[in-house]
């Protein structure tokens, strides 16, 4: 371990670390512009230049080509290095633009910093400056290419850290320019983070534009709920608006980056038919007659038909806080416990992912990139979770081979084996596999890997290095040998189109991993941010499809839905519509504007993870907190069309209406049990849910806010486990053939949240449904070609999309906001394919 | 668009290595002979072949000096910047190259005949100032020993040409 010394301060760092790390562990910030923790050293900029006054090298260096030696003896403060970093700012803002004042960048700029800093306040070079012309990037993406200072970060990032191919340097020397080929949009899913790496205004947030400077915002460590990462964000608002998401790093989860559905789908939070008052249905009310009216009729509902007749829904999107209160107010009025999982497989598969994971098995987000060997089950990564293949790619820039056993054709960006296997074979295959590391044969040498050579077609679904039919009885025996000869192998497993099943055989690969003392790990795709919590909260909640059955049958005569929508997401509208027709009362507390508030009696508008503090469960186990942004209300955009403020005087904020749902949860429970105690405050709540469930949020001062902290699982509460229901796909499409369709996730227009979003609905691709060539042939269908999904209730649109990396006898359709999926479920569940 | 014929030569060339991309200044510079510059097309092309996007072509074409992304000329006159010919006299012998040719850096004469362009130090500086004209290299310029290449490689150098440069 090299002892060094800077600027006097005695540090001890781990070998291989650069000096300007070093430093930088003991609080001392050299400047710098192309160095980055995340990207390493490039020798770019020569700012970070320091004195080396003794030790192994003297003079003049880059910190950050340096390696941190025994016996340094280093100042940043020397009079030549200043010298130095002054006249390299000098040139550096020789052909930088004086526009600060209009520049989007200003105010939290690195080179603006670091020019004031450095003393360079007069200029001296009287030619001319080199310009650049600006590309259009896309919507995200604001391009400015005269501000550039040659770091190099965004194509260190954007080739190498990513993968993708279509942004880069062109040019040399003075002429360098930083940009696409041709002008279009980005094809890197993780593009946004350009904006966060950029040390200047070349690359900004290009929806943030012109809403104000850095000191304008309310700013806060938040979360991002997209996926079931949790990564970690810093939150700007401004006039009751969200205004932009920046990546927060979080070294065990996401680094230093996020994704672009974290970063831009944020517009749910701003949208204008977000509900602001509380309703009873037709006509606006105020909070506390609509909670009288509520509580009338569910007393009313509950003395008629029983307690049993109410039931409670909420979903994998409401916060720990939400969910149990929904569950303490259930269980206090002997209420059917809180639905939150769509259907029995998903609840089994949640479950059992939950139950499967130890505190010894469970891995983190920066385990991954650490793996030698990644096996990706029943998992789309870029889909589902869009930061875990990003860590895959690392992971495999660092030696670590990919496998991924998944019946879509999966495109990730790095070398990786696919074997598609169909769902209903997954749990067989997975037991072969088994079976093939328990038996040790000679260990024969794992294939070569392929490329996926069309890197820069990473982020689409086509991957056409797949073998169309692979031997997959071949695969398994080389794939076992592999691992066995892996140190720290990571099994990923998907929850998304398998039950808990394949769950658990993942996690027995685990087990017999560990067992032949491999460092093994487990880490599982949940659906949604808080599904972790949900399972948690409401391990013995129906899932939706029995409370439709029970309204169905006269059982549910009221439903309580807490920030769920099952109408986007249940693969039946018509059973759904008719279900809530039958509903005697239909109460709604939601901060999105959904369908279900269009049929609800009775609305509680609610607040988002931005505006009241919520703890989400990661994937991992891993209890994060958010904290408040801003306060609740109507965006003072919406609220003035875009006018001046009005010019008067009030004591509310306008369009104030929404509560943390927690609390219109406990103020029911309060009001429907006709007890006069206070109602409990969120710490209370909190000491509640320590009782029920033994997690609790830390509430030490130095609490570990930022990062989380991973639960400890032993002392939960147990699950019960569910027996694995048998996983029906959800259609057979051409009964004669046997193709199962299966509804899956993508990047862009599936994901709940983000659908609100109106700036990724701009850019999302159209939906396509994919299947093997072969399978299409067999059904006389091209490529390309617009076909329909013909059932008795339905047509349904879609272009055809043939890859060879599917499995045969499956098909796959994305839950697209833009298609009327849902109905392709509402027959039998047969259907049949036609081309036009 | 690449001539069939022309596309299997380029084809077979690239064939005999694991990695397409290993071949991209071969396959650059093959169409460039054969072509005069490297059109958007042609590198679109290449791409293709190279199993390279467009933009990592193009980073490479835009790097280097002697790789043309516009029309040129039939002769292109490199002439070296690099320090040693700066000392040794390159601003007398760019000037009497413009006045002759009537154009300026990274122009081509109306004719088309030829193009001027600055290189980066050609390794020539025992022997600076330099220039580079069809790959082979000429050093210890004067005015006069221009005029005499300029004169064989075909220009008029007592040209009627008035002051705007054009004959």
């Amino acid at each position: 371990m090299p002892k060094l010394i800077i600027d006097g301060r005695h540090i001890e760092v781990a070998p291989g670390v650069k000096v300007i790390a070093a430093a930088e562990q003991a609080g001392i910030m050299i400047p710098r512009f192309c160095y980055h923790p995340a990207l390493g050293s490039a020798g770019a900029c020569r700012m970070c230049a320091v004195k080396f006054l003794e030790g192994p090298v003297h003079g003049l260096q880059m910190s950050c080509m340096m390696e941190a030696k025994d016996g340094m003896v280093v100042s940043t403060t020397d009079d030549e290095a200043v010298d130095f970093r002054r006249f390299v700012i000098e040139l550096l803002m020789r052909n930088h633009p004086h526009d600060c004042p209009v520049c989007d960048e200003g105010g939290h700029c690195l080179l603006q910093d670091e020019t004031v800093s450095s003393g360079h306040v007069m200029r001296r070079h009287i030619g001319k400056k080199r310009t650049h012309r600006d590309q259009y990037l896309g919507e995200l993406i604001q391009h400015e290419m005269n501000r550039c200072i040659h770091c190099y970060r965004c194509r260190r990032f954007y080739q190498d850290f990513c993968g993708y191919h279509d942004f880069g340097a062109m040019g040399s020397a003075n002429r360098t320019c930083f940009g696409r080929y041709a002008d279009g949009p980005l094809e890197n899913p993780f593009s946004g983070n350009l904006i966060d790496i950029c040390p200047t205004g070349v690359l900004t947030d290009k929806p943030a534009r012109f809403k104000g400077r850095r000191w304008d915002f309310e700013r806060a460590p938040s979360l991002c709920i997209h996926c079931s990462l949790g990564c970690a964000t810093i939150v700007s608002a401004r006039y009751r608006e969200l205004v932009r998401v920046e990546a927060r790093h979080n070294p065990a989860v996401n680094g230093h980056f996020i994704c672009d559905r974290g970063r831009f789908g944020f517009g749910f939070a701003n949208h204008s038919n977000r509900p602001h008052h509380a309703r009873i249905a037709p006509a606006a009310a105020t909070y506390a007659d609509a909670l009288q009216a509520a509580v009338n009729q569910l007393t009313e509902i509950s003395r008629t038909f029983g307690s049993q007749a109410i039931g409670t829904v909420s979903s994998s999107r409401a916060g720990m806080e939400t969910l149990m209160a929904l569950k303490i107010l259930a269980s206090a009025q002997q209420w059917r416990s809180p639905s939150c999982f769509q259907d029995a497989r998903q609840r089994n598969a949640v479950v059992s992912a939950v139950i499967r994971l130890s505190p010894d098995t469970a891995v983190c987000l920066h385990d991954v990139e650490c793996s030698d060997h990644i096996l990706v089950i029943a998992a789309d990564p870029i889909a589902e979770a869009p930061m875990l293949a990003l860590a895959l790619r690392q992971a495999w820039r660092d030696g670590a081979r990919v496998t991924v056993l998944d019946p879509r054709p999966v495109s990730l960006p790095c070398e990786y084996t696919h074997i598609p296997v169909a769902p209903k074979q997954l749990s067989a295959v997975l037991q072969k596999l088994m079976n093939a590391l328990l038996s040790s044969p000679d260990t024969p040498q794992f294939p070569p890997l392929r490329t996926s050579d069309d890197a820069h077609n990473a982020g689409t679904v086509s991957s056409p290095s797949c073998d169309p039919k692979p031997d997959t009885a071949l695969q398994l025996p080389l794939l076992a040998a592999s691992l066995q000869s892996s140190q720290r192998p990571v099994i990923v497993c998907g929850t998304n189109i398998v039950s808990g099943t394949v769950v658990n055989a993942a996690a027995d690969l685990v087990m017999q991993l560990r067992a032949s003392r491999k460092n093994a790990g487990i880490f599982n795709i949940l659906p949604g941010a808080n599904a972790f919590g949900a399972a948690i909260a409401s391990p013995d909640g129906a899932s939706f499809s029995e409370i439709l059955t029970a309204i169905e049958s006269g059982e549910i005569q009221a439903l309580l839905i807490a920030e769920s929508n099952p109408v986007r997401w249940f693969p039946d509208r018509a059973r759904i519509r008719n279900a809530f027709k039958k509903l005697k009362l239909l109460v709604a507390l939601d901060y999105l504007p959904t369908p279900v508030l269009d049929v609800a009696h009775i609305i509680f508008p609610t607040q988002t993870h931005f505006e009241t503090p919520a703890v989400f469960i990661n994937q991992e186990g891993r209890m994060q907190q958010t904290s408040m942004v801003h306060c609740n209300g109507m965006p003072l955009s919406q609220q003035t069309a875009g006018k001046h403020p009005p010019r008067e005087f009030r004591h509310d904020v306008p369009g104030a209406g929404a509560k943390p749902a927690w609390q219109v949860l406990l103020e029911l429970n309060a009001a429907l049990s006709a007890v006069n105690t206070p109602l409990p405050s969120y710490s209370e709540l909190w000491e509640q849910i320590e009782q029920e469930t033994g997690i609790a949020i830390d509430r030490r001062p130095d609490s570990d806010i930022l990062e989380g902290r991973r639960l400890r699982l032993e002392t939960q509460v147990h699950l019960p486990e569910t027996p694995p229901p048998d996983t029906p796909p959800p259609i057979n499409l051409q009964e004669d053939m046997s193709l199962e369709l299966y509804p899956v996730e993508s990047f862009c227009g599936t994901e709940e949240l983000s659908a609100y979003a109106p700036i990724l609905c701009r850019m999302e691709p159209m939906p396509e449904l994919i299947m093997h060539p072969s399978d299409a042939a067999g059904c006389g269908l091209t490529d390309g070609g617009m076909v329909t999904i013909q059932s008795d209730a339905v047509t349904l649109d879609v272009r055809l999309k043939t890859a060879a990396g599917t499995a045969t006898g499956t098909a796959f359709l994305p839950r697209h906001r833009q298609l009327v999926w849902r109905q392709a479920g509402s027959t039998d569940s047969r259907a049949s394919l036609l081309q036009k | 668009m690449i001539p069939e014929d022309f596309k299997q030569q380029l084809q077979q060339h690239i064939a005999g290595v694991e990695h397409p991309r290993e071949k991209v200044m071969d396959v650059i510079f093959m169409l460039q002979d054969r072509f005069g510059y490297l059109s958007d097309e042609l590198l679109e092309d290449a791409a293709s072949l190279l199993k390279m996007t467009p933009l990592e072509v193009e980073e490479i074409a835009t790097f280097y000096e002697f790789i043309y992304r516009r029309p040129v000329g039939g002769h292109v006159i490199h002439v070296c910047d690099g320090v040693v010919c700066w000392m040794s006299g390159y601003t007398a012998i760019l000037d009497h190259l413009r006045g002759r040719l009537g154009i300026d850096f990274g122009e081509t004469t109306p004719d088309g005949r030829f193009t001027l362009l600055p290189t980066c130090c050609i390794g020539y500086c025992d022997r600076a100032p330099a220039m580079m004209i069809n790959r082979k290299v000429y050093g210890n310029l004067t005015p006069k020993r221009i005029d005499e290449i300029l004169e064989k490689l075909g220009w008029d150098i007592t040209g009627k040409r008035d002051d705007t440069g054009s004959l």
